[in-house]
């Protein structure tokens, strides 16, 4: 049974356990634990607007998602979101329960229209997005560069006005 | 450049008020993504704070800044060998190939300084700097569509990136 709960500051130290594990760094931009601090403290700071949500399967936090709620106005209908999910739990409904959740959210409560992701090249989570009705509508060769291997960032949206979301 | 007096220095924290200035003045706003004060005064704090890192240059008249360009330099490792750039001219000092000096220097601190790789901006459509930027070897890598909304409607967010 997975429950989404609106996250809090204090479930930090579950987001900095998923991020250091090595399999699932490779699809984010930081590399070390100063890096991966600030990116914690930049996510959960969303979650005094109630836009952070925390996955539990029996009372275990598994995953979360974050809109990163835009700062200006002429944006304010438009908004980037994060998701991660503890590698254990991949495979089993964690990712597609907190997009339902978070697009719920984004149009109901933020009156968001257009909801935008960026993914690396070769992350698996594409396929979850894609079947969720995200469209990839551009991409960012060698974004990412790791020694000597680059990776293209992959964006893609959705327009929640249009059906269901 | 043949502009009398024109030179080109580190930009000083005190630069902010012509930047304020520039981005207050008639018309200027529309391109930007700020729309009242506050978010104007975040945004120029947050630009101007780049200058602590050497990474923004002031182009000058008679030492009278008429322009502002900035590389916003990535917080992360992996993607440190790239960053966006903002520019900004004086809207009376336009046209005077000020724009082209501002972004041949900043691809120059960009390359021989901070040793990046490619340099990116984002404009919105309609933005009179992109056939400037493309005159100057910037690509459009991709747009993405209803980006701003404003009571006149909807833009693109157009990004365009050139190689170092």
């Amino acid at each position: 049974m997975i429950e989404i709960r609106p996250a809090v500051p204090e479930e930090a130290p579950y987001l900095t356990k998923w991020l250091t594990d090595p399999a699932i760094l490779r699809w984010f931009p930081m590399t070390d634990a100063r890096e991966i601090d600030d990116a914690v403290k930049i996510w959960l700071g969303y979650s005094k607007f109630q836009s952070c949500f925390t996955a539990y399967v029996d009372g275990v936090a598994v995953g979360m998602s974050t809109l990163y709620l835009q700062p200006y106005k002429k944006f304010s209908h438009q908004c980037l979101f994060a998701i991660i999910v503890d590698e254990k739990y991949r495979n089993q409904g964690v990712g597609k329960a907190l997009l339902e959740r978070m697009m719920e959210a984004a149009k109901n409560q933020f009156k968001i229209e257009i909801l935008h992701l960026e993914v690396y090249e070769g992350n698996p989570a594409i396929r979850l997005y894609e079947r969720m009705g995200f469209k990839e509508f551009g991409r960012q060769p060698k974004f990412i560069k790791m020694g000597d291997e680059y990776l293209d960032k992959i964006m893609m949206q959705k327009d929640l006005t249009h059906g269901r979301t | 450049m043949d502009l009398p007096g024109f030179d080109i220095r580190y930009t000083y924290v005190t630069d902010i008020s012509y930047l304020r200035q520039w981005i207050q003045s008639p018309g200027m706003l529309k391109w930007f993504p700020m729309t009242e004060e506050k978010e104007v005064e975040d945004a120029l704090q947050c630009w101007i704070g780049f200058s602590r890192w050497s990474c923004s240059i002031t182009a000058t008249v008679n030492h009278i800044p008429c322009g502002i360009g900035t590389l916003f330099l990535m917080p992360y490792k992996k993607v440190a060998h790239h960053c966006l750039f903002k520019l900004i001219v004086d809207p009376h000092q336009q046209k005077k190939g000020i724009g082209t000096a501002m972004i041949k220097n900043l691809k120059h601190l960009a390359k021989t300084y901070f040793h990046l790789e490619m340099i990116s901006t984002e404009v919105f459509e309609g933005n009179s700097i992109i056939p400037l930027l493309k005159k100057n070897g910037f690509d459009e890598i991709f747009r993405q569509e209803k980006f701003v909304k404003t009571d006149e409607g909807y833009k693109a967010r157009i990004f365009l990136e050139t190689k170092l």
